[in-house]
């Protein structure tokens, strides 16, 4: 498929999500306005206040954008408000900046003579400094868009929508016709913002600088005729964001009548999963279901579930003991489970819903060329070849427990070099020989896209990763007819199944929506 | 009228003015004038509050300013800064009318219309009106700083260098508007300039600033003929009189020790006298009280036979007689209009002053210009 053959027939997504960013990029400036110009002017007139204010909004433009969102989601959940948040806050440096620097540039024999006739503060505020500084506020405003829409793309990993989903939905599952479907409108939607607000600027320039400088050359349309139509485009791209406005998702959102939300992480298993849970419920029962999936790994989903953004998600079992109770990684099935469940319901009055049937465990996976090369089958086959390998593992498999570390200790091998690749990345790199062996998961349809072999854990290290619903107690109280449900939903997830799911998704483009509700028809779980 | 009392201004210790006292009458021009840091600018901008004194007080007519409403205070009083006082997002409609716009005044008819007096008022055609400052000259600018400054229609009008950054020729147009206006308008004004040629040419009253102190205040001929001190008299320059001849009285230009005579002395005495003292001209005095009574020429001993009369029978009373305060100006009218090349100087009193002569006008005229000492030689004519 190409990428014009993905845009069209996704066009409807596309431009949901394009004017979803529109909408959460023009809330962010207009917040980044209303904050930014009149602590701008406040630091111009008390200019001792200036160096700290601008120093505090320096070091906030300097914090990466994935740890702003990390200390923020604990404070605000997830959704639209941190995403909105995290935008308003980076935008603020350039227009606070601006404003400063045109109020202060006024020169001072213009305030005295404004002053000295008789004009009052406020006036001279007004009437004076602003009509003067509007220009260079204005070019930061313009420098504060552009970057919003570039940075509205993060609000994907925390749920909020935009053109960021399609990128790292595309990153995910090595979709290169997903990640330009986001990053093509979004570069244009810069160049647009960009076009439109150095309009305004021009507008907005005092025509007492403007003649000057437009003498010097003869302009080939009259200078109204210009005018004229600069106000015609801005009129027209005005009643464009206020359609857009009207017609939203946003608005829907937060209009919007939900019985209970799901989430899920970013990658394709993941959203699979959560498509399916949230069209069996709504096919079953008479909840309606708001689907907050892609959001940027465990960490993010747990948060939100404990700050009541989501009422559940799915888990595996492994990543629940290990990472979120922070025990040692241990292979007993019934053992991971049972202890997660009873924990989770004391430490966090969460409940930990019946697993599903498929495990999808750490794994390792090379080549074909290499399992030759090297004769390989199990992990214990590595032992004697390992340090001729390069490895390209996830951040998370080298930093967990039941991980990297922990499976060359217990079978006694080191892997000669690693590197850090995340998401589908790995899979591209071991592909084209970049690396030799990387972690997977032992359901990603990704394994069957590439050919690729996966070595048997011969020594049972890996902790088992059966899918299992985190679910709030609350919810799971108010609504008890979920538990059967996502029970039999679950049973029917067998490795065969979810491997097949996924390889429909990362190998045939299909988008996961389609696929889920397409199993659960051909399945019988639901009727068509 | 203005009144200042006593005010000192204090800036970290430094004393930038240092007990100021003066007056300044309804329709008077008054000019501040001392060198940079004396604290002219500074006293003026005491009068509107754009600085407020340490100590003392500035009353207007009667009434303290630091009692008065500040914004109140600066609407009723117009204000002239040296460049960019204008309002560059403004056209010089907008500029002018700002205040009477906010202040409602009228309706936008009246506005305009008042806009119009002034620029015709300011020397400016009505089409500048829709400009922007950035369009005009540095005069015009200035012409239009001095009609935002009377929109008000305020009492009083301070100005501050307001032509100090204007070419000469620019700036001497500036000036002869300015008085102009002030014939008409008989604001009060206080004008701060360093130029002394400027505050002699615009000035009812000059006050000069030295060090934050009033060196001298008076009027500008006061000034010029009596500097009260050394600092008074190296400001206002050795030849400054020279190059306001406006000022320049007989006084000074007269020779003050003519060669007198007595009535009864014989004509041929006279005739010896002249030549022997290289003059063309003898003055006849009462030898008891130094009355003038006549003037003797030498023309006028042409043709007379009887060398042996006396100089009162000799001697012509002349048409023209002279006071030692006329001014020198209307003294050369005379000269060239009746072709006079001496003509006596008689006090109030009756008691011969001088001669002035033509020859003796060019000679101390020309000292003052001459780097070197003319020669003395008064020549026959």
């Amino acid at each position: 498929m190409n990428f014009f053959e993905y845009f069209s027939k996704n066009i409807s997504e596309i431009f949901s999500l394009l004017v979803e960013h529109i909408e959460l990029t023009i809330i962010a400036v207009l917040f980044a306005i209303a904050i930014g110009v009149p602590l701008g002017i406040l630091i111009s007139r008390f200019s001792k206040t200036s160096k700290p204010v601008l120093a505090i909004a320096n070091v906030i433009q300097a914090i990466p954008s994935l740890a702003l969102l990390g200390f923020l989601i604990p404070l605000m959940g997830i959704g639209v408000i941190p995403a909105v948040f995290a935008v308003v806050l980076y935008s603020l440096l350039p227009i606070i900046k601006n404003t400063y620097i045109g109020i202060s540039n006024v020169t001072p024999d213009t305030l005295e003579a404004a002053k000295g006739i008789g004009l009052n503060k406020a006036q001279v505020l007004f009437k004076i400094q602003i009509p003067l500084a509007l220009p260079v506020i204005m070019g930061g405003i313009r420098i504060a868009s552009v970057t919003a829409v570039g940075l509205m793309t993060i609000a994907a990993y925390i749920g909020a929508g935009g053109l960021g989903y399609l990128v790292f939905s595309g990153i995910q599952s090595v979709n290169t016709n997903q990640i330009l479907a986001g990053a093509i409108p979004a570069c244009i939607l810069a160049l647009f913002v960009d076009f439109i607000l150095g309009l305004i600027e021009k507008l907005v320039t005092p025509k007492g600088f403007q003649k000057a400088k437009a003498k010097k050359h003869k302009p080939i349309f009259s200078e109204k005729f210009v005018r004229i139509n600069e106000r015609i485009l801005l009129i027209v791209s005005t009643i464009l964001i206020v359609t857009a406005f009207l017609f939203s998702p946003i608005k829907n959102a937060l209009a919007g009548s939900y019985d209970i939300t799901i989430g899920s992480k970013d990658f394709t298993e993941q959203k699979i999963l959560g498509n399916l849970a949230a069209d069996y419920i709504e096919n079953k029962t008479d909840l309606k279901v708001k689907r907050k999936f892609g959001l940027g790994g465990t960490k993010v989903c747990f948060e939100a579930l404990q700050n009541n953004d989501l009422d559940f998600y799915y888990d595996y079992s492994g990543t629940a003991y290990v990472s979120l109770l922070e025990h040692d990684p241990i292979s007993d099935v019934d053992e991971v489970y049972e202890t997660s469940k009873k924990e989770f319901k004391e430490l966090y009055n969460i409940e930990v819903l019946s697993q599903t049937s498929f495990n999808n465990v750490y794994c390792f996976a090379v080549r074909s060329d290499t399992t030759e090369q090297y004769n390989l089958s199990k992990v214990s086959d590595l032992v004697g070849c390992a340090s001729n390998l390069k490895g390209g593992f996830t951040f998370e498999f080298c930093n967990r427990d039941d991980g990297l570390s922990g499976i060359e200790a217990a079978y006694g091998f080191n892997i000669g070099s690693v590197s850090n690749q995340d998401g589908a990345l790995r899979y591209v790199a071991l592909a084209n020989g970049n690396v030799d062996i990387i972690d997977a998961f032992s359901t990603d349809g990704l394994l069957k896209k590439y050919n690729l072999i996966v070595l048997k854990d011969d020594k049972s290290f890996f902790p088992p990763y059966y899918a299992m619903p985190l679910m709030r107690s609350e919810t799971y109280a108010e609504h008890p007819e979920l538990e059967g449900l996502l029970k039999t939903l679950g049973d029917y997830l067998t490795d065969d199944v979810m491997q097949e799911l996924n390889y429909e998704v990362d190998e045939e483009e299909k988008s996961p929506e389609t696929v889920a509700h397409d199993f659960l028809i051909t399945s019988g779980l639901i009727s068509a | 009228m203005i009144e200042i009392r006593h005010i000192t201004k204090l800036f970290k210790n430094h004393r930038v003015i240092d007990d100021i006292s003066l007056k300044v009458n309804d329709g008077e021009f008054m000019v501040l004038i001392g060198e940079s840091g004396c604290g002219k600018t500074t006293t003026l901008r005491m009068i509107n509050r754009l600085i407020e004194p340490t100590s003392g007080e500035i009353l207007i007519d009667g009434e303290n300013v630091a009692d008065m409403d500040e914004v109140e205070l600066r609407r009723g009083i117009g204000y002239v800064i040296q460049s960019m006082g204008l309002f560059p997002h403004m056209t010089v409609e907008e500029n002018i009318m700002i205040i009477p716009a906010l202040e409602k005044k009228g309706d936008k008819r009246w506005l305009h219309a008042k806009v119009m007096s002034l620029l015709e008022m300011v020397g400016l055609e009505k089409s500048y009106a829709s400009r922007y400052p950035n369009e005009l000259s540095g005069g015009q600018k200035q012409r239009v700083g001095i009609a935002r400054a009377f929109a008000n229609d305020p009492k009083i009008i301070l100005m501050d260098e307001p032509f100090s950054a204007l070419d000469p020729i620019t700036r001497s147009d500036l000036q002869n508007q300015m008085l102009d206006l002030q014939s008409k308008a008989k604001k009060t004004i206080i004008f701060v300039t360093h130029d002394m040629d400027e505050a002699i040419k615009l000035a009812d009253k000059i006050c000069l600033l030295q060090d934050g102190k009033i060196s001298q205040y008076g009027t500008p001929e006061e000034i010029l003929r009596h500097p009260a001190n050394a600092f008074a008299s190296s400001f206002v320059g050795e030849n400054r009189l020279w190059s306001s001849p406006e000022y320049i009285k007989v006084k000074d230009v007269m020779i003050k020790d003519p060669i007198c005579i007595d009535p009864s002395t014989p004509g041929f005495k006279c005739l010896s006298l002249m030549m022997h003292k290289r003059v063309d001209s003898l003055l006849v005095v009462d030898p008891t009280n130094h009355h003038y009574l006549g003037i003797v020429k030498a023309s006028h001993m042409r043709g007379i036979d009887d060398d042996t009369l006396p100089a009162s029978s000799l001697m012509h009373k002349g048409k023209h007689i002279l006071n030692e305060d006329d001014r020198i100006i209307k003294v050369l009218d005379i000269m060239n209009d009746h072709h006079r090349s001496s003509l006596p100087v008689v006090g109030n009193d009756g008691v011969l002053k001088g001669l002035l002569t033509r020859s003796g006008l060019v000679s101390i005229l020309s000292a003052q210009y001459a780097t070197h000492d003319p020669n003395n030689d008064k020549e026959d004519d």
